[in-house]
């Protein structure tokens, strides 16, 4: 395994727990910042911030405007309508869901829409996820509910696409297309949904794991916007998998214990796998390489409970970023200037990083 | 066990256990329940420090209660926090970074001392001292840094003249402590260097003391205070009495840069004042020319560093003869101005290591401590005659009350390792002694066996171990950091793993996040059963929240079968009436997350053969090819003999195969097939007279048509044999 050399890598202590964090996208020109959903252990405050990065040699995070939650952020995501304001998404374990409207000038709280509790789902929301333009969203649910809220300016409305009436759990969702979305659950599942075929996912992924991987569960989805075929997820065991819609049951295994086959297994963590995006930063080195063939999976950025955060591609060794002593909850690359990540500690700490 | 430590109360207790009761408080409940509520309250511990408490209704006022939501009664959540024991660190975060960062350190000097024992073991010698001291240098090292660092403060360029004394943030007594327990028991390499790492220690922390008795820090603090409004300084007593201070704990740049604010330096005085001048010059430079028994000095501290004790020596006579013969000099005598005079003298006499002049000069007995370190005994070496040293400054500076610290210094210089640990136990709390039981016992056997052995009263556990338990149960305490609690309890041989699966257990594991961070400590060190059974709790919570995939995919994680059968029959009683029409696809989703047959899917199974049956159908439905049709037959034959397949299912298993068993080509089934299936059918009409019959819903023809079907089949299959 080989270790990426770092630019800059810096350790932030907060004083509360990181449920998540991401990148706003930028409001102006000069300003970064990122949204980061936090639990105060002490009072068992929740709150929504949006934080100022100021991207010096040491960098500090400057709290600009907060939202409080009544329960803890289950899932956070951000989009922005183009050439409009940017909108956050945010779900909690209470049930409930929100939509907040940032306003550009002073990074405030403009507005939030929300749904309360017990309407969508019944107990918490496990995933939700914004579509690109952010004008719809989809939330997933143990309960095995899967809804479609629309964002307009007159509020939000909601729609059940399925209820499973909990036979099926689906822990992790994410939009392909304005009409597309997969959903994972339970024995690394996965799902593909089509709102233009309703009455149930158009098609099923429950691959030949071997013994073990069956009994994982996916914790997160991406699917990149060139290639909405490639449904990339990550889950327990440290598994990290591709599944080509067109080679119907065969995943493809970037990382973790997968097939039979175990004498190619790459496996950079055993514990789960909290987050997987896929990696759009080259750096110098590897742009000169850059011949990825369009039935390669592209470059995948995972973080695990093991406090891994590293790169993994196709046939090649791993990329270790990070090894912390404590688990990685959550990370997000800035879409802006993907060398720079940043990502939540279990320690009650964010780590903000420049790739060289 | 923790518990009995305090509990003994008797002679043979460690710590000072102070049996006062505090006055029970009582707090007001609010549950927002009506009245009447029954006098009984169920009371149970959450995680941490949460206190669970059930009120109930009474039962007999219940049917008249028009508010259904209130008929049981309420659960009530109450967060207990206790006076904080880390007085210092009461700031919760804080608190909790020097946690989080310990942990490292921790495990792997935990992991070294493992790998060494298991390397001597293998080479039949004793594991290296040497080694083994440099791993606990670097741990105390790594763990002093997470204690706070001594900011020092970016230094304008136009220094101040008139700022003396730095004032930084309050230092931590906790990291005063620690310094201490560094200096005595892990710098190996330093210990001829005591005495001057101890002056460096005042230096950083004497104002930790300032709380409880005067010091020279205070002295000096309040001195820097005054010093703007004082035209000629060398006229206020308070002035010498600085200098005086600062050079009798060596602080030598204060004092250097305080006489150097001598009035003489002014340039129109320097005329009328040159003898004046030319004394206070003479002596601030022998106070920077001191030799240190050291082998380097921090940035801008004054003396001059002597690796050895020859050239020590040397320089040691060379200087003290200088003072002499400075103290004789004839200069005195033209110097006009008294109080310089007679001040500067007593400069002298400090650096001669007159025991009066220092006594007066220093504040509390520590400070004279180092002061004989500096002007008397530099030489002081082995803890026997440092702690005769320090029980003489006691004397002639006696304190009433000893602060902490002082205790601790007591407790060292005295080798009782017992008290060591009571004092850092009782001021500094358990994570301190849990951390620096590893310094207590580097290198030093008998602490190792005090801590080490086994002990009767402590419920067959060491001391070490009883710490560390004790500091466990404070990480378990919390939501965010019980997690870490497992990296202590594995260190403890006897009842780390016990009380790491009750820290487990204790869990509320139907949140998902803790059930998933449960199942990876359990994976980490090995507690199989421990996970089965918090994926039992799991599983059955969310069956019995109607979340029935998440409930049977929990108990297949935990293979357990008995809960699996017994769900497999309300599922049966679940999917009844749905079987044979076609909303058995909803099912679907469930049936594929079972998997294969190879899992443990206890009676489910059979909706896993069922479907695939039903698949077969489906394709012989399809086309007329005689092999499917004879494999749908083989699969209805191992479906009906499998013992997983309930009673009640028979009969429309076999109405739904009618196609099957009238099939035009030839009999598809033999005839002992048959005669199964005809006994299979026999049981099932008698099962009805029974009184846990379900009703399926069939036709009420089925039964004599698919009689009819088997008979027709068994004839023909006669016929063939």
């Amino acid at each position: 395994m080989s270790t990426e050399t770092l630019k800059q890598f810096h350790r932030l202590p907060q004083s509360t727990y990181i449920d998540a964090l991401r990148f706003l996208p930028p409001l102006s020109a000069f300003d970064r910042y990122v949204v980061i959903a936090s639990f105060n252990s002490d009072t068992d405050e929740t709150s929504i911030g949006i934080h100022a990065l100021n991207p010096t040699d040491a960098p500090t995070l400057t709290l600009q405007s907060s939202f409080p939650t009544s329960s803890r952020i289950s899932s956070l995501k951000v989009a922005q309508k183009s050439l409009q304001n940017p909108l956050i998404a945010a779900s909690t374990f209470a049930g409930s869901l929100h939509i907040l409207f940032p306003n550009p000038i002073d990074a405030s709280f403009e507005s939030e829409v929300s749904i309360p509790e017990k309407t969508l789902h019944i107990g918490p929301i496990s995933c939700v996820d914004l579509q690109e333009n952010g004008s719809a969203c989809v939330s997933v649910g143990e309960d095995g509910r899967v809804n479609l809220i629309s964002v307009s300016d007159s509020g939000l409305d909601y729609r059940r696409v399925f209820d499973s009436k909990g036979l099926v759990s689906y822990t992790a969702a994410r939009w392909a297309s304005p009409t597309e979305f997969a959903t994972g659950g339970l024995g690394n599942s996965l799902q593909w949904w089509d709102q233009r075929r309703p009455g149930g996912p158009v098609s099923q992924f429950k691959g030949n794991w071997a013994e073990g991987a069956s009994s994982g569960v996916v914790h997160s989805i991406d699917i990149h916007p060139s290639r909405k075929h490639t449904c990339l997820a990550g889950g327990s065991y440290g598994s990290v998998f591709a599944w080509d819609l067109r080679r119907q049951q065969q995943p493809i295994i970037l990382s973790g214990i997968g097939t039979n086959d175990t004498a190619s297994n790459i496996c950079i963590s055993s514990s789960d796998v909290w987050e997987v995006q896929y990696d759009t930063f080259m750096s110098s080195s590897n742009r000169a390489t850059a011949n990825i063939s369009s039935d390669r999976v592209l470059p995948v950025m995972m973080c695990s409970e093991d406090g891994i955060l590293a790169v993994v591609k196709q046939g090649e060794e791993p990329t270790e970023i990070l090894a912390e002593n404590c688990a990685i909850n959550s990370f997000d690359i800035d879409p802006q200037n993907p060398s720079d990540v940043i990502c939540s500690l279990e320690w009650e700490s964010v780590a903000i990083l420049t790739r060289a | 066990m923790p518990g009995l430590l305090t509990g003994s109360g008797d002679s043979s207790s460690l710590v000072p256990f102070s049996p006062e009761l505090h006055t029970p408080a009582v707090y007001p409940l609010h549950h927002g329940l009506k009245p009447p509520i029954t006098p009984r309250l169920s009371i149970s511990w959450s995680s941490g420090n949460s206190l669970r408490v059930s009120v109930f209704r009474s039962p007999e006022t219940t049917n008249t209660i028009e508010d259904e939501a209130e008929v049981g009664g309420k659960v009530v959540e109450l967060k207990l926090s206790g006076e904080d024991v880390h007085s210092e660190v009461n700031d919760a975060v804080r608190w909790r970074r020097i946690v989080y960062g310990s942990v490292s350190p921790f495990a792997h000097l935990q992991n070294k001392k493992n790998a060494m024992a298991a390397l001597s073991e293998l080479q039949h010698s004793a594991p290296s001292q040497l080694e083994w001291s440099k791993y606990v240098l670097e741990y105390s090292k790594e763990i002093n840094s997470l204690l706070g660092n001594r900011k020092s403060r970016p230094t304008s360029l136009i220094e101040d003249p008139k700022t003396v004394l730095k004032i930084d943030e309050e230092p931590s007594s906790l990291k005063a402590a620690w310094e201490l327990l560094e200096i005595f028991y892990a710098n190996k390499q330093s210990q001829s260097w005591i005495p001057e790492q101890l002056v460096d220690w005042l230096t950083d922390y004497d104002s930790l003391f300032s709380g409880q008795v005067p010091t020279v820090h205070l002295r000096l603090v309040e001195f820097q205070a005054q010093l703007i409004n004082i035209q000629t300084v060398e006229n206020e007593a308070a002035y010498w009495q600085a200098i005086s201070s600062a050079l009798s704990v060596g602080w030598l740049d204060i004092v250097v840069k305080l006489l150097r604010l001598h009035g003489s330096y002014q340039l129109n005085q320097l005329g009328s004042r040159e003898t004046e001048n030319g004394l206070v010059e003479a002596v601030a430079v022998l106070i920077s020319k001191m030799p240190r028994m050291r082998v380097d000095l921090p940035d801008g501290k004054l003396g001059e560093c002597c690796y050895n004790k020859s050239d020590f020596m040397k320089a040691w006579e060379k200087w003290r003869a200088q003072i002499t013969k400075l103290d004789c000099s004839a200069y005195w005598l033209q110097c006009s101005h008294h109080q310089t005079k007679e001040n500067l003298k007593n400069l002298l006499q400090i650096m001669l290591g007159n025991i009066n002049t220092l006594t007066n000069a220093t504040c509390h007995w520590v400070e004279l401590y180092i002061a004989h370190f500096l002007y008397i005994r530099p030489f002081t070496s082995g803890l026997e005659s440092m702690h005769v040293l320090a029980q003489k400054c006691i004397q002639l500076k006696p304190i009433s009350t000893p602060h902490k610290l002082m205790s601790l210094i007591i407790g060292i210089l005295g080798e009782n390792t017992e008290v060591i640990l009571a004092e850092c136990s009782k001021s500094f709390g358990p994570w301190m002694i849990a951390h620096a039981t590893e310094l207590l016992t580097a290198g030093n056997i008998q602490a190792e066996i005090l801590l080490k052995e086994e002990r009767h009263n402590l419920g067959g556990i060491s001391i070490e171990e009883s710490h560390r338990l004790v500091y466990a149960q404070v990480l378990s305490s919390h939501a965010l950091t019980w997690q870490i609690a497992p990296v202590y309890l594995i260190s403890c041989m006897k009842h780390g793993v016990g009380l790491l699966e009750i820290l487990l257990y204790k869990q509320p594991v139907y949140h998902s996040q803790v059930l998933l961070k449960n199942i990876e400590i359990c994976r980490l060190y090995e507690l199989d059963s421990v996970s089965a059974n918090a994926m039992k709790i799991v599983g059955m919570h969310h069956w019995k929240h109607g979340r029935k995939g998440s409930g049977i995919f929990w108990l297949q994680q935990a293979r357990d079968e008995v809960r699996l059968n017994r769900i497999a029959q309300k599922l049966f009683d679940f999917v009844g009436k749905s079987i044979s029409d076609e909303s058995f696809e909803q099912w679907e989703g469930l049936i594929e997350l079972m998997g294969t047959e190879s899992r443990t899917v206890g009676g489910l199974e059979f909706l896993h053969k069922y479907r695939d049956f039903k698949k077969s159908l489906q394709q012989v439905q399809d086309g007329v090819a005689t092999d499917a049709a004879r494999k749908a037959g083989e699969s209805l034959i191992s479906i009906m003999k499998n013992p997983s397949t309930p009673q009640r299912f028979w009969l429309p298993l076999l109405y739904d195969s009618l196609k099957l068993l009238t099939w035009q080509e030839g009999p598809l089934l033999n005839v002992s097939q048959c005669n199964l299936l005809l006994n299979k059918l026999q049981e099932s009409t008698v099962a009805k007279l029974r009184p846990d019959f379900v009703e399926v819903g069939l036709p009420p023809h089925a039964l004599s048509s698919v009689r009819a079907a088997l008979a027709t089949n068994l004839g023909r299959a006669i016929l063939e044999e």
